[in-house]
């Protein structure tokens, strides 16, 4: 135990993003919007796996769209860098059905689950084990699931198809903040949640 | 001043915004946000998988992913204590307990296997909710798109499927 956080310590201060103290203050800036927004509980991510409350991806598409035309002008003007992850097909697709479900039965996602654990809910602990598990698993057998994951295809993004991009990532925040309004407000209330 | 005890999906997206721009930008982190490499970080430390291949890929990110979730759980602490005021320990959410009964047992054990899922998914794809959608989405990443896709799909799918019963 002393030792993951020694070694988890050097190996944040030996990188060049972010001091510790940075990068602690982002994951709680991270907790606080997640949390306020309540978008951390079962009620809102079950919930949207039922289709009976949609504020998850409507903050979710608001953010990313919002986020889209801001991140292009600081890749631009150099006060940010893109850093996409690669496509590998069979890993994207076969990942993605596994982690959807997943999310429903479980009503939370990495980030989600330690800021609800920080709320109290016992639930979150066993899914976290569950997560533990998995992680053992994939690395006990990343030789094998190699094949299924798929070669690498480059770190491909839909806006280096334009010389210039502007008008396109434009276009793009804008579609993103548009269906963020236009997904009906539903949104379930419940007082303890 | 009154601070409401919860902000809309609107207010909720303008500010996740702000910390996904200041995440990557230079004055941040210079690197996208990311939560789902730290949970195989923490279990090969834990149980000593240091020399699998694997691990050696992803040690720095899960150790910048790690300190970045222990800052959540701090603000989400003091957000749940003084802001929403939902702190309290409780084992079945509301809605789950509506759908499928107040067994504690038959939510720890779906917990579990949601848990595994998520992860095992996570590591095939490379990347999670904050990974591929928070922060791949903005780079028009393709990678992000496709994850987005199929994980909404399936998500869909199965709350139609598995929640359908306790439908009243």
């Amino acid at each position: 135990m002393f030792d993951l956080i020694g070694n988890t310590i050097d190996l944040v201060a030996n990188q060049d993003n972010g001091s510790l103290l940075m990068v602690f203050g982002i994951g709680i800036l991270f907790g606080v919007v997640i949390q306020w927004s309540r978008v951390d509980t079962f009620e809102k991510i079950g919930g949207f796996s039922m289709l009976k409350d949609f504020t998850l991806i409507k903050l979710v598409l608001m953010a990313t769209g919002i986020s889209a035309i801001g991140l292009y002008f600081m890749v631009d003007n150099e006060l940010a860098s893109y850093s996409a992850k690669p496509v590998v097909i069979g890993g994207l697709v076969i990942g993605g059905l596994l982690f959807g479900t997943g999310m429903a039965l479980f009503g939370k996602c990495p980030g989600t689950g330690s800021i609800s654990l920080a709320e109290g809910r016992v639930d979150v602990v066993v899914g976290i084990a569950g997560g533990l598990a998995g992680g053992i698993f994939y690395t006990l057998f990343f030789t094998d699931l190699k094949p299924i994951v798929g070669e690498n295809l480059g770190k491909l993004q839909i806006v280096d198809l334009f010389e210039d991009g502007t008008l396109f990532i434009l276009l793009f925040g804008a579609m993103l903040i548009g269906i963020s309004f236009l997904i009906p407000n539903r949104e379930l209330h419940y007082d303890k949640e | 001043m009154n601070i409401p005890r919860k902000i809309s999906w609107w207010q909720g997206g303008i500010l996740m915004a702000g910390v996904i721009l200041f995440t990557f930008s230079i004055f941040g982190a210079d690197r996208p946000l990311g939560c789902s490499t730290a949970i195989p970080y923490i279990s090969s430390e834990l149980f000593g998988l240091e020399d699998y291949e694997y691990i050696d890929t992803i040690k720095e990110s899960g150790a910048w992913e790690l300190v970045m979730l222990s800052g959540t759980i701090v603000g989400g602490l003091f957000v749940s204590l003084f802001i929403t005021k939902s702190f309290g320990f409780k084992a079945v959410p509301s809605l789950w307990r509506e759908k499928k009964g107040p067994s504690v047992a038959k939510r720890f054990l779906w917990s579990f296997i949601g848990g595994f899922l998520i992860v095992l998914g996570a590591r095939m794809a490379g990347g999670c909710t904050s990974g591929h959608m928070l922060s791949g989405i903005p780079q028009t990443a393709v990678s992000g798109l496709v994850f987005g896709g199929f994980t909404m799909l399936a998500l869909c799918t199965l709350g139609y499927f598995f929640y359908r019963k306790g439908d009243k």
